[in-house]
């Protein structure tokens, strides 16, 4: 299983992206887990919505902090998330 | 003794344990053995007090556990509040006496995830562990879990009656559609440590069960995700029990004794605090039961000069004082433990011991072993 870029990619069920207050941070909620998000990795996660393919992320997030070169970043961060089955993609 | 100088870190699981009732009998239960004496549930008013209190502390992770929480009549209401809160909610349960109306009626109030239990993978040994005929119950309420689509984790919890099952256990959780399976060695507190001597499985026994579960978290992979906790008596270091001391989970029992860890209340002269008198902010900042074993101050060696200290914590508090009698000393699965002899010992008394009754967790049997 790898990133494919003509899929939009989206949270897998039951899975839940959240703003904690008491925290100042995102986590991403599933099953009796939760993982604290740093700002890049909430950034990207909150693209993943099922509306985005990669191309629409890194080119959105590239945009918004005026920036280039954001790729590579996006790609192993979203690899890491698919090996993880917090995400998924359908065509 | 010494705490952190450090604010701790905000509570972020918290464990509600509704009540001790249960309809099932697992002599591995993890409940006190005097459980049938705790009397005094707290209402709905009270729990509702504690969710909103430990949301506010920063607590996002809710489990509701027992206890069967399917005995509590208000479950669908503190689920609802829960969710309001913003709680990603978990339902911990046997899954005896639910019905579709239930599942839809949890989805309804925002119910998150349920984990059912199995006792095993054949109708026999499931109906004779969990003392309560319940498998056909059981594998039928999976299915209208799944139907309802909600993630589900199947959990098993492993002793050395069922091990053996693990193979039959993976293909009935693929059956079933678990997203999650969670193969958890019984850990040895309240029941177990009661039956360890029936329950404590060989170290072949979990070798070849630690393969299999290894060779279908290969072929599963992307589709169940597979957990397979380890026995810490067989491990040469203790678990990072608790993730930390009073870092990250906070329980509360029937009675609202708020605990830093599910077993906190058996060590003795431990006071721990009761949500009837204390704020949970109170509880969790202030109250000595939590700073206890905050920061290292407590250490004795070999903890307090060991280079793993930031790594485990010296272990588990409520194992140190059930196999050495003292929650201070270093956790004796270590085996830089002066004491760790009491481990190899029980572990060679219980592989030999071959008697298989077990004394089941009921009110009787409860009555009967009160101190």
């Amino acid at each position: 299983m790898s990133l494919q870029t003509d899929q939009a990619i989206k949270l897998s069920s039951g899975y839940r992206l959240q703003w904690e207050e008491a925290q100042q941070m995102f986590v991403l909620l599933y099953p009796e887990g939760l993982i604290e998000l740093n700002q890049s990795s909430a950034e990207i996660l909150q693209l993943c919505d099922g509306q985005h393919k990669l191309a629409d992320i890194v080119q959105t997030l590239e945009t918004k902090f005026s920036t280039t070169g954001l790729e590579n970043d996006i790609v192993s961060f979203l690899t890491i998330a698919l090996d993880n089955g917090w995400i998924n993609q359908s065509a | 003794m010494a705490g952190s100088i450090k604010a701790p870190s905000p509570p972020r699981w918290l464990l509600a344990e509704l009540t001790y009732a249960c309809p099932l009998q697992c002599p591995y239960c993890s409940n006190p053995l005097d459980y049938a004496n705790i009397k005094g549930e707290l209402s709905t008013d009270d729990w509702k007090r504690v969710l909103k209190q430990s949301r506010e502390m920063g607590a996002v992770q809710l489990g509701f556990s027992g206890g069967e929480p399917l005995v509590r009549k208000d479950l669908v209401e503190l689920v609802n509040y829960s969710h309001e809160l913003g709680y990603y909610t978990n339902l911990i349960t046997s899954g005896y006496n639910m019905d579709e109306a239930k599942i839809i009626a949890l989805k309804n109030a925002g119910l998150d995830h349920i984990q059912i239990s199995l006792q095993a993978s054949s109708k026999e040994l499931n109906d004779f562990i969990a003392g309560t005929e319940s498998f056909e119950q059981k594998k039928q309420v999976a299915k209208l879990i799944k139907k309802n689509d909600y993630p589900m984790v199947l959990c098993v919890v492993l002793h050395r009656q069922n091990i053996h099952q693990m193979k039959d256990m993976l293909d009935m959780a693929i059956e079933l559609g678990a997203d999650f399976v969670e193969l958890a060695n019984t850990q040895y507190y309240g029941w177990a440590q009661h039956n360890r001597d029936q329950l404590l499985p060989t170290h072949e026994q979990l070798k070849t069960a630690e393969a299999i579960a290894n060779e279908y978290q290969e072929t599963q992979k992307g589709k169940m995700k597979i957990y397979y906790v380890v026995p810490d008596y067989y491990e040469g270091r203790p678990k990072a029990c608790m993730n930390g001391w009073g870092t990250t989970f906070l329980t509360i029992s029937p009675d609202g004794l708020a605990l830093p860890c599910h077993s906190a209340r058996q060590l003795p002269n431990f006071d721990c605090p009761s949500v009837n008198e204390h704020s949970i902010s109170d509880i969790w900042n202030e109250s000595k039961a939590f700073n206890y074993f905050r920061g290292d101050g407590w250490m004795k060696e070999p903890c307090r000069s060991c280079p793993e200290k930031d790594k485990d914590f010296g272990g588990c508090h409520c194992q140190a004082f059930l196999l050495t009698g003292d929650a201070t000393n270093t956790d004796p699965v270590c085996d830089l433990s002066p004491l760790h002899h009491t481990v190899t010992d029980a572990i060679e008394k219980a592989v030999q011991t071959n008697e298989s009754a077990l004394t089941f967790r009921n009110s009787k049997n409860s009555q009967l072993l009160k101190k």
